[in-house]
This record gives C-alpha cells, sequence and structure tokens, in this order.
C-alpha cells in the first residue's frame, strides 16, 4: 500500500526510473539476442551440411578464425579410403566485394555446385549458382550493401552476377558468400588449393576408424567429426564474442542498479519524516525495508514489461538500419534476464535500506 | 498508586547531552511514578527537559544513569526489536506537528499502526473506520491527510494514538498548533481516554489551559522537577 503510494507520489520521476530502468533491460535482452543470432548464424553452415568428416591443415581447429591450406592430393587420398562415398573440396577466403565506389568484404565461400556439400545452407530468394560468374550472397549482406538479384559485383576485377540469397550465413563480423570453387581458387591464384574437405562415409562404415585411418594416411591433416568440428567452432565463437557481450550486458545490470538505488535513496531521504514517524510509531526493521523492496519490485516488473513490449520494435528498427545484425530472443534469455533484473532490484533496494539506518525515531520528537 | 497501576516508573534518571565536548543536562534525577486511570502534565518552558523525558520513556533515548521501567521492565534491558513490538502495541504518540503521513489517506493512517502491531487484517480496517465515526471524520477516512485542516488532522493523530488501545499516550505539545477550542477538543478527548479507559496518559506543553484537565501536573524547568501539584511529594500519590 504505502510503497506504491510512494512511487506513484512522484509520477514524472517514476516514468523516468521505468524508462531507464527498461532501456537497461533492453540492452541485456539486445545483447543476449546477438549472442544468440551469432552463434546460431557462425555454426548454421557447418550444421546444415551435416558431414560425417571434416578434414583440415593440421592444428587448426575451426573455420572461423583458423588458417587451413590443403592439397588436391590429399583430397585424392582421402577419396581412397575404401569406407568414404564422396569428398567435397570447399576454400574459404576473405575476399573485397567492389560496388561502385564502396568496398565490403565477404567470406567467399568456394565449393562444387555439383556437389550436395560446402554450398549455401538455405537460399531466402533466388537459385543456386551454376557457374563461377555467378554468387549467392548472405540476405543480410545483400541488404546492407544495396544488391538485388540479377545486380552485378566486383571480386579482385572479376564480375560475378548475383543469382541468390542466403541465410544462416551471417557470422555478424562477417557474412558467407558463395561462388564455384575454381573461381575462387583462380581468384587467390593457386590450383588445386583448398581449406577443407567435407567427408561423407559409406552407410555402415565406422566413423572412428575412418577418421583414425585419414588421421594416419594423410600427412599434415586432422580430422574431426561433424560434432567435434561443431563444437571447436561454437567454442571459438564463444570465446571470442562471449566475454565482450558478457561484459557490456553486465555493465547494463550495473547500470541498472546504480539507477534504482539511487531513486531508491532519494525517495527515502525526501520521506525521511514518514520513516521515523513509523520508526517511533513501532514499525518493525523488516516492515520498513520490505516497503523499499517492493518499490524495487513495482518498478522492475513495470520496466520488464515496458522492455518487453518495447523491445521487438526497437530491434526491428536496427533491423532496419543494420540487417548484418542478426538477433533471436529465446523465451528462457527473456525469463534470465527478468531474473537478472530482479536480483539487481533487490540488490538496490538493499543499497538503498542502509539509508533507512542512519533515519532516527528520536528525530520525529524536535519536529516542528 | 499500586504497583500493578504502575506503567511509567523513573528511578534517579539523568540524561546529559555532549557535544564537541559541551555537555548540557537534559533532565536530572527525575523520579517519576506514573499509573493506569492517570493524564499527566508535565509544564515548563522550551528546553526544560519535557521532551527529553517522553523519548526517554518510550526508550528512543537511553539515560546516562538511572532507571527506567515501562510495565516493570528495565527498558535497557528490552531487546531492541522487543522494545519496538511493545511502542507498536502498548504506546501511542500525538505531536505538536500531528505528523500523519501525508501521501496517505487519514484511514491508512490508521490502519499503518494496526499493521504494526500485527493485528489481523480483518480486523484492522473496521477498527480504523470505527475510530474515525468515533471522532466525527468518517467523511474524511479517504481523504489524502495533507488536504485536512490541523484541527482534523490533530484528531487523526489522536485516533492513530488509540487505535492500538494504547496503555500509554505520550502526547508533545499536542494543542500548540491548534486554536484553543480545537485545542480544548484535544485535551478532553485524552482525559476522557484515560479516566473512563483507564490509561495512563502523559502531555508534556507549556500551554497553561491545560491544568485543569490535569490528575497531576510535573513544572519542569533546566530538567529537574521543581515543582508537583497536586503532591509535591510523588511517594504519597496512593
Amino acid at each position: 500500500m504505502y510503497s506504491f503510494v510512494i512511487i506513484k507520489s512522484q509520477p514524472v520521476r517514476l516514468s523516468l526510473t521505468i524508462g531507464a530502468v527498461a532501456l537497461c533491460i533492453i540492452m541485456m535482452l539486445f545483447l543476449l539476442g546477438i549472442y544468440k543470432g551469432v552463434a546460431d548464424g557462425s555454426v548454421e553452415y557447418i550444421k546444415k551440411n551435416n558431414a560425417d568428416l571434416w578434414v583440415l591443415q593440421k592444428n587448426c581447429t575451426n573455420i572461423l578464425r583458423g588458417t587451413s591450406l590443403l592439397s588436391s592430393w590429399q583430397g585424392n587420398l582421402i577419396m581412397e579410403d575404401p569406407g568414404v562415398e564422396s569428398v567435397s573440396p570447399v576454400l574459404f577466403l576473405l575476399s573485397s566485394v567492389k560496388n561502385g565506389k564502396n568496398h565490403s568484404t565477404i567470406f567467399l565461400t568456394g565449393y562444387n555446385p555439383e556437389n550436395r556439400y560446402g554450398g549455401p545452407p538455405a537460399l531466402v530468394k533466388g537459385r543456386n549458382i551454376k557457374n563461377g560468374s555467378e554468387i549467392v550472397l548472405d540476405i543480410a549482406f545483400a541488404l546492407k550493401s544495396g544488391f538485388r538479384i540479377n545486380d552485378s559485383l566486383t571480386i579482385q576485377d572479376e564480375t560475378f552476377k548475383v543469382v541468390g540469397f542466403s541465410k544462416g550465413t551471417n557470422a555478424f563480423v562477417i557474412q558467407y558468400a558463395f561462388t564455384t570453387i575454381d573461381k575462387t581458387r583462380s581468384l587467390i591464384g593457386f590450383p588445386g588449393l583448398t581449406t577443407c574437405y567435407i567427408v561423407k562415409l559409406k552407410d555402415g562404415v565406422n566413423r572412428e576408424s575412418v577418421k583414425r585411418d585419414l588421421m594416419k594416411n594423410i600427412s599434415g591433416s586432422t580430422v574431426y567429426t561433424q560434432e567435434e568440428f561443431l563444437s571447436n567452432n561454437i567454442h571459438e565463437m564463444q570465446s571470442g564474442f562471449l566475454p565482450v557481450l558478457y561484459a557490456v550486458a553486465s555493465l547494463g545490470a550495473v547500470v541498472l542498479t546504480v539507477i534504482l538505488s539511487l531513486i531508491l535513496s532519494i525517495s527515502i531521504l525526501e520521506k525521511k519524516k514518514d520513516f521515523a514517524v513509523m520508526k517511533t510509531l513501532g514499525a518493525s526493521a523488516e516492515f520498513l525495508s520490505s516497503l523499499v523492496v517492493k518499490q524495487a519490485v513495482l518498478i522492475i516488473l513495470a520496466a520488464g514489461a515496458a522492455a518487453i513490449i518495447l523491445y521487438y520494435p526497437i530491434v526491428f528498427g536496427i533491423h532496419s538500419l543494420s540487417p548484418e545484425v542478426s538477433t533471436a530472443n529465446t523465451f528462457l534469455q527473456v525469463l534470465f534476464v527478468m531474473l537478472v533484473a530482479i536480483c539487481m532490484g533487490l540488490l538496490s533496494s538493499f543499497i538503498a535500506i542502509q539509508r533507512i539506518r542512519k533515519i532516527y525515531a528520536l528525530e520525529v520528537f524536535y519536529e516542528r | 498508586m499500586k504497583d500493578n497501576q504502575v506503567i511509567v516508573s523513573l528511578e534517579g534518571v539523568t540524561k546529559f547531552y555532549r557535544s564537541n565536548s559541551h555537555k548540557s543536562t537534559g533532565v536530572k534525577d527525575i523520579n517519576l511514578k506514573v499509573g493506569k486511570g492517570e493524564l499527566l502534565l508535565l509544564l515548563g518552558p522550551s528546553g526544560s527537559g519535557k521532551t527529553t523525558l517522553l523519548t526517554l520513556i518510550t526508550g528512543l533515548l537511553e539515560p546516562t544513569s538511572g532507571k527506567v521501567y515501562l510495565y516493570s521492565k528495565n527498558i535497557s534491558e528490552i531487546k531492541a526489536k522487543d522494545l519496538q513490538q511493545l511502542r507498536a502495541e502498548k504506546v501511542g504518540f500525538i505531536f505538536q506537528t500531528f505528523l500523519l503521513i501525508d501521501s496517505l489517506t487519514a484511514i491508512q493512517n490508521i490502519e499503518l499502526v494496526l499493521r504494526f502491531a500485527k493485528l489481523k487484517k480483518k480486523y484492522i480496517r473496521t477498527r480504523a473506520s470505527d475510530l474515525l465515526n468515533q471522532f466525527g471524520l468518517e467523511k474524511l477516512a479517504f481523504k489524502s491527510s495533507a488536504s485536512l485542516s490541523q484541527g482534523e488532522k490533530q484528531r487523526v493523530a489522536v485516533a492513530r494514538a488509540i487505535a492500538n488501545d494504547a496503555d500509554l499516550i505520550l502526547a508533545d505539545e499536542p494543542t500548540a498548533s491548534l486554536e484553543t477550542k480545537q485545542g480544548m477538543m484535544v485535551i478532553e478527548l485524552l482525559h476522557d481516554y484515560a479516566r473512563k479507559r483507564n490509561k495512563c496518559v502523559i502531555v508534556a506543553s507549556h500551554d497553561l489551559r491545560l491544568k485543569d484537565y490535569a490528575d497531576r501536573i510535573i513544572y519542569l524547568q533546566d530538567g529537574e522537577i521543581i515543582e508537583a501539584y497536586p503532591e509535591l511529594n510523588i511517594d504519597n500519590i496512593d
């Protein structure tokens, strides 16, 4: 009753507080959404390829932040293994795309379009490439750079025609593009160069056994199962990206705590006389503390509701301005952020409650 | 006065205030017993120690020496939490500036002390409404206490003080902010509460007009009792 009365007695301040706390919650939701979006986008390519084995250069663990250079003879050796059904070479190349006067960078992926493996995980518009003069772009990259189907773009003086847009190919800092492996090799100038081989095994073949054989027979290479390779890439993405997001999200939580504890402390100071009167009249410390805790919880709940209502329009606006910023939020994330906000609210009220201790009941007798 | 009638008892109570190596006397060597059915008037000029005496009685202030008994218990030996609950259940307060909580309505101000006294929720609203009816304030029950007149505020304050059926009412300058008629009405209410309900009321004031309502008057000056009326010797009060 009284806690509600206290917070509604200053409607402008209450609105500003709810707004500020809601923005902190939105920021936390957004950062977690980016994390999920990036986490999904970065490894979607690997997931969708669903290889049995991935062969890379020795000591290379992932394709996101590693260099792997293999030759075609290694591909031929893999194919000689009796358990192997198909071997698909893929070459990744960081390339600069020229669009008029603008330059932007893509993760050019060369693969064999006649083969099922190594290409875009899914197309949202257009069709797949048929030859080396065509290219499929990530949809976020296309939207950001203003490319449409049938547009032309230049990579190292070679012109490509945009024939399709893919999804699941946005790794936030870089987006994938797809053309033939031969064209990619010609761009770098090393025929037969490959980043990795995607290996499919024959039905019923023991995967671990083939993995051991390949590791033994193909010098300078390393072999991963689909699960191992996926896990390596997720780990790489998390170790490089996640700490930054967590640091910024934590900052949001700290700002939320500071704002709320400041507002609650001011509110206590403004109602100092009332608190002193209640102390004199026999209010317990628990009752007085509960007034502050209830205020914090009421503010957090109102801010949480405002944040959830405002979050999706804000994200839509951000996507319109920066299509490469892909977010994905789950119900658990929303729940997690709300729990964090409530915990921070309780911490804020705990900080503010310390003020009540410095209010003396005796003060009321000298109130004239 | 029989021992079972005594609510407040002070034995050789002295309070000194110290600030920046300066020592001043709050009250000095006070011996006093106040019992049920009695309205005690503490008279004296500003700074004579009236308010200090009230705060010592409630345990909000600790004496430098001497003992304060509330219901025969030495309050310096009562735990802070128990003392707070004792105030909530057994003591009522009336202040010069009323000290209602402005953001609450009249009825909420009364309900608040009933909550402190840990009364049942169901009983709280009924009791608060009954009190407002009793004081002719039923139409003001849901008005913000900030919007009430001075007289109405003090009546709500009196209703709040007696809401928990307090055995002891401490009133600090209860008529100072009121016109004569309203002031007399308040002191009559307190007098009736002491007499008809067999409660103990201690009023600190410098308003001599209140003396006609007092069962006993103590005159304080510079922290000392210099005159007790009608009995000069408080041990003969029986």
